[in-house]
């Protein structure tokens, strides 16, 4: 059985315990504290624009229908018919007014109420053994949404999404918030993969130092000019409330001068300007810094790269969204989805598109090198010798568990940030995920994560 | 969104002629060069408007009228893209195929069609691929249908115009897409 208070002494040191990457009784803990009183990711209300437009998502085991009612309220309805327990919809998206049961043909309305059942006289002497206006699909205990990304919880007792998140929204909203529309997105491809889940969610949250040494190839290409060794380490690792998350240093430059260098047109980075806050503005303009991968506790991150996507050199960027969908100890799928602006121009949309497909995604290139490091770490670490080894986190701390990094010259935005390299954003996410494991009272009251990583230190 | 094997389409040319015969050989070479990831020399076989697509699957209800994502592929690639994705394995720093995936493409099932241009074959095809990686590891498989279009070239030779990939699976079972079919 795990030792809790041994495992989180020991994160807390930077020192990771090898076994959390591949162990059956993590898992669990995971899946029954963790997941059970998370806000988790299920859609963006793009993916259903229209009245009865669903899709069908998970947590962990529990399948919910996503579906915008005839009123255009998002609902989550946890997919199971009332009466025998059946899957009400097998299908993963669709369009429909209705749900009918295949098994006795109960049906429901897309807002989840029950509207018939077969022989409601017969079977149940009407309303005097069932009353059907009562009945309606299990909705999920909490529901919210930010920029319109749907989050449900199993904790009824959840706090508020936006307090939740807390001040990642700050750099949220670089991917999200790019015109008063918002995103939309597209997908998602889905795949499974033999490795767990957190060491995605890990790595898109900090892990700067795997880039020119994983992406070679892409570097070597001319796909994407930004890994090389010398250019990643100038960029700052943030974390502020329950997500961080890398950044690239830009060239010199006003605001549109940078987002241009970037391949975003100008029609797009004057609604940026608009639309993001005076210290939104001024993390790009002025401190430099452009986002690129992150992560939001626990297992939705982010991506954001500007791949050359033809033989002219033309740049555009792309934004993808994915979750590390937990299966087992050993086993993840990834969901990804391709987000652009919605107000974006549609060359823009197309070209984009092409420039994630080319990076991210079941065919990215970028991808495929980093899926292949992380089975390879779930595998190994299954062992005997696994439980033997502590893993060195500590990149970006001294000895004495000083600080080592430096802090930026400038930085506009909330929490706390480091430039170059340093595992401090590892370590603040595996904090909060042990923190998360043996839950009693709110998670943000447990003492904090080591010397250096607190999220909220540092200059504002 | 129809599916692809659905598309209504005359009969297949008979099995025993030379132009149904030249459009297999040219898809059991082409997966010859897959399997020993010779992929320099198949981009040699692709046309310069080469449009080579494989739509993400969707599980969805009978009467939805659609099985694929609007506006989501898995691959939707032109020739900069294609030769992108094989420079890169020809690095010594594509960590994902070093070691090298052992590699099996099956091509079957070939039915071969006259279009409304002489110098082009509609060739629709199966390929059933397995791909070990390392001692240990759980083998993958992919299975899908293809539809191509063969275009003779000046040489006498076939050239793949466009190929849409009809992937069987909505969940891929395989870590990555670090292959062709
Ligand atoms: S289980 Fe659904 S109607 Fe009986
Ligand atoms: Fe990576």
């Amino acid at each position: 059985m795990v030792n809790l208070a041994e495992l989180t002494r020991d994160i807390r040191s930077g020192m990771v315990p090898a076994y959390v990457y591949n162990d059956a009784d993590l898992f669990t803990l995971e899946r029954d504290h963790l997941f059970a009183r998370s806000w988790v990711f299920l859609a963006h209300e793009s993916e259903i624009p229209s009245p009865g437009d669903y899709v069908v998502r998970r947590i962990v085991d529990d399948s919910f229908i996503v579906v915008r009612d005839e009123q255009g309220v998002v609902r989550v309805l946890f997919n199971m018919c009332l009466h025998r327990g059946m899957q009400l919809c097998r299908a993963e998206l669709g369009n429909s007014s209705h749900f009918r049961c295949p098994y006795h043909g109960w049906s429901y309305k897309n807002d989840g109420r029950l509207i018939g059942l077969p022989f409601h006289g017969d079977a149940y002497g009407g309303d005097r053994g069932l009353v059907k206006k009562e009945q309606r699909l299990l909705p999920a205990p909490a529901v919210d949404s930010y920029r319109g990304l749907v989050f449900a919880s199993l904790d009824p007792d959840v706090v508020p999404l936006r307090d939740y998140l807390g001040d990642f929204t700050f750099y949220l909203d670089f991917y999200l918030n790019q015109s008063p529309d918002g995103i939309e997105l597209r997908g998602p491809q889905r795949w499974r993969i033999k490795s767990n889940w957190k060491i995605g969610a890990e790595n898109f949250c900090g892990d700067s130092y795997h880039t020119p040494q994983t992406h070679t190839s892409v570097v070597e290409v001319g796909l994407f000019a930004e890994p090389k060794a010398n250019k990643r380490k100038e960029g700052a690792l943030y974390f502020a409330g329950r997500g961080g998350g890398t950044t690239y240093k830009l060239p010199p430059g006003t605001f549109e001068e940078k987002l241009r260098y970037v391949g975003y047109p100008d029609e797009m980075i004057t609604r940026m300007r608009q639309n993001w806050t005076p210290e939104q503005q001024r993390v790009v303009a002025e401190d430099g810094f452009m986002v690129s991968a992150a992560t939001a506790f626990p297992n939705l991150s982010f991506v954001h790269n500007w791949p050359q996507i033809n033989a002219d050199g033309l740049i555009r960027p792309f934004i993808s969204l994915r979750q590390w969908q937990p299966v087992s100890e050993s086993e993840t799928e990834v969901l990804s989805w391709y987000a652009v602006d919605a107000n974006a121009p549609d060359y823009y949309k197309e070209e984009s598109y092409k420039a994630y497909l080319m990076c991210f995604g079941s065919s990215g290139m970028f991808e495929q090198d980093d899926v292949e490091n992380w089975v390879s770490i779930t595998s190994t670490a299954k062992g005997a010798m696994a439980r033997r080894l502590l893993l060195n986190s500590r990149m970006g701390l001294g000895l004495d568990d000083d600080v080592i990094s430096q802090k930026p010259p400038s930085f506009s935005g909330p929490g706390r940030a480091y430039v170059g390299y340093g595992e401090h954003n590892q370590r603040s996410w595996l904090s909060l995920w042990s923190q998360h494991l043996g839950y009693s009272g709110d998670p943000a009251e447990h003492s904090p994560v080591p010397a250096g990583d607190a999220a909220g230190e540092g200059d504002r | 969104m129809t599916s692809v094997t659905s598309t209504a389409a005359p009969a297949p040319l008979p099995y025993t002629s030379e132009r149904h015969l030249l459009a297999w050989q040219w898809l059991v070479e082409e997966a010859h060069l897959f399997d020993r990831q010779r992929y320099t020399d198949w981009l040699g076989l692709l046309c310069e408007d080469i449009h080579y697509q494989m739509p993400v699957r969707v599980t969805t209800a009978k009467n939805a009228g659609f099985d694929r994502l609007a506006g989501m592929s898995h691959f939707d690639e032109d020739l900069y893209s294609l030769r992108k994705r094989v420079a890169r394995f020809e690095t010594e720093h594509a960590w994902t195929e070093d070691p090298p995936s052992r590699l099996r493409h099956y091509v079957s099932n070939v039915r071969t069609f006259a279009t409304d241009d002489p110098a082009e074959l509609r060739v629709e095809s199966y390929v059933l691929v397995f791909r070990s990686r390392g001692d240990v590891r759980e083998s993958a498989l992919l299975s899908a249908g293809r539809v191509d279009v063969l275009r003779e070239a000046g040489d006498g030779g076939l050239r793949l115009a466009d190929r849409m990939i009809e992937v069987d699976e909505s969940v891929l079972r395989m870590q990555n897409l670090g292959i062709f079919l």
